[in-house]
């Protein structure tokens, strides 16, 4: 299977990048918006042709034990589902965090709080960047805005996760995941061999024949030893901070004023930074492509340049806050957003940018 | 250029898959295209519609304010979306389902009648591929030999038996399209 340009659903994406990047085993359970991962995979049967393992499992919480055995293994295993899915696996999170493991999870979401909507939201972003399960831990966050990125950030989202040895996720909404764009797929890679995993991921539990038992666990009794694990934990994270901030910007050269949007909804400010600019108003986007480590450095030299940003988000205000702790107070910062799975639309957008900023 | 297209109708229309099927067309014509329904519960009697963008450059957002092209096949998208075409745009509209008149007088209205085709044709199942000759007929954004191949990606190979039918009743909406 070489490079070919496909027309297909950013779920439809992610389930075959996921064959295409070797992946071991997907651990699952349906729920709109969300359900065509689960099932592309299934059509596709990976089983038969890579050896990839596709489970639907009886719950969410057994999906994300069962990527917490596997990636205990060493093996390149993920699981997806929708925001109260989501909610469910947080344990399961925790716990992957706590013991080092790297691992794909995926959350396309939909309005909340509760069972909420089925329609597109992005109000899980407190839960993903500030914690969602318990203790002091950070996911690698990415969010694609597009199709594209649907397919590419399973790749980026791996790779990341087993340089640190932490989980990843993919925080996309219901937008990116049910709209039919172009999309070039990457070539097929083999799954890694045994000697390989052995290789690249030394602690993993993959049999221990001559050398000294390997243990994977997110319990420590002893708080001094906790405290020190805690330590390694922020030492990995700092090193994220410093090296993974990934961004975007969009005609920010000259730019007055600064949308700052992620996902979906960066798609969307793109067609206001349009109208914006047809009208005379220099406007600009950035768009974080990592939500968590946030471009903050970024945020702070647009502080500097710019005379107030707008932070456009489908939830009550999140993201906005981190904004707000860049700027430091140096210029205005406000939220424009829509609620509940209900989309803005461009010119409501533009509407707040001049009510609010302008 | 650059076409942003709104159909919106009943579940159970073809709505999703006439929007699918132009946005293969595109593809066929090597465009820039972008496929996003309203999805959900929305389906089987509800309404449900689909924004479709064609463009030779890349295309910003899925989500629009207003449209090029309206395709409005039941009262309740007539009501939503009439006002939602462009200035100068253009307004395809089934006569079955529709039972007030557009009251727009700065775009372009047409009329198809899809519906009673289909019946007289004895298959209601071509009902989406009549108003897609129409709106052919009146935008022609894709060649018909890249919308015949479109069809044929769009569609499961053991539904390709299906493919003539199609295709007359793509040249049946070309014909019986009117304006008003």
């Amino acid at each position: 299977m070489a490079e070919e340009i496909k027309l297909m659903k950013g779920n439809e994406a992610i389930a075959h990048a996921a064959i295409r990047y070797g992946v071991d085993g997907y651990f699952g359970y349906p729920i709109t918006p969300q359900s065509e991962i689960l099932e592309t995979l299934m059509v596709e049967k990976p089983w038969e042709s890579t050896g990839m393992v596709v489970l639907q499992a009886e719950s969410e919480v057994a999906a994300i034990n069962m990527v917490y055995g596997g990636a205990g293994t060493g093996k390149r295993v993920m699981t997806s589902s929708s925001s109260p899915g989501i909610s469910l696996k947080q344990e399961g999170v925790s716990y992957l965090a706590g013991a080092d493991l790297p691992c794909l999870i995926v959350n396309v979401m939909r309005g909340g709080p509760g069972l909420g909507t089925i329609q597109p939201s992005q109000a899980d972003y407190f839960q993903t960047v500030k914690g969602g399960g318990h203790g002091d831990y950070r996911l690698i966050t990415l969010a694609p805005s597009s199709v594209q990125e649907m397919a590419d950030f399973v790749g980026l989202g791996f790779d990341l996760a087993f340089k640190y040895n932490n989980p990843a996720i993919i925080l996309a909404d219901g937008i990116i995941g049910q709209m039919m764009e172009k999309v070039v797929l990457p070539s097929q890679r083999p799954r890694k061999t045994e000697a390989e995993i052995i290789a690249d991921s030394p602690w993993a539990t993959y049999g221990k024949k001559e050398r000294k038992r390997n243990v994977i666990t997110s319990l420590e009794l002893d708080p001094e030893s906790m405290e020190q694990n805690n330590i390694r934990f922020q030492e990995k994270y700092r090193r994220i901070e410093e090296n993974e901030v990934r961004y975007e910007e969009f005609e920010c050269e000259d730019a007055e004023y600064l949308l700052v949007a992620f996902g979906s909804s960066a798609r969307i400010c793109q067609k206001v930074v349009e109208n914006a600019r047809a009208e005379g108003i220099k406007l600009g986007l950035l768009r974080p492509i990592t939500l968590w480590p946030f471009p903050t450095k970024a945020i702070q030299d647009f502080a500097n340049r710019v005379k107030g940003i707008l932070s456009v988000e489908l939830n009550a205000g999140q993201m906005v806050e981190d904004i707000r702790l860049a700027v430091n107070g140096k210029i205005k910062v406000e939220h424009f957003g829509r609620l509940g799975g209900i989309v803005f639309t461009p010119d409501e957008i533009l509407e707040a940018l001049k009510e609010k900023i302008i | 250029m650059k076409k942003e297209i709104i159909i919106a109708g009943f579940g159970g229309q073809g709505v999703l898959s006439m929007g699918k099927i132009l946005a293969y067309s595109g593809l066929m014509e090597g465009k820039e295209v972008s496929w996003m329904p309203s999805y959900g519960p929305e389906q089987r009697g509800g309404t449900a519609n689909v924004t479709v963008i064609l463009s030779d450059d890349r295309i910003s957002s899925p989500v629009l304010n207003e449209y090029d092209i309206a395709i409005i096949l039941n009262q309740p998208s007539m009501d939503k979306f009439e006002n939602k075409v462009k200035k100068g745009g253009i307004l395809i509209y089934d006569g079955y389902g529709i039972h007030t008149p557009v009251k727009r007088d700065d775009i372009r209205i047409y009329r198809i009648d899809a519906m009673d085709a289909a019946t007289e044709m004895k298959n209601e199942k071509v009902f989406n591929m009549l108003i897609l000759g129409g709106l052919l007929k009146v935008c022609p954004m894709v060649k018909l030999e890249n919308v015949l191949l479109g069809l044929k990606k769009s569609l499961p190979e053991r539904h390709h038996k299906l493919l003539p039918m199609n295709e007359e009743a793509i040249k049946k909406g070309m014909q019986i399209i009117q304006q008003v």
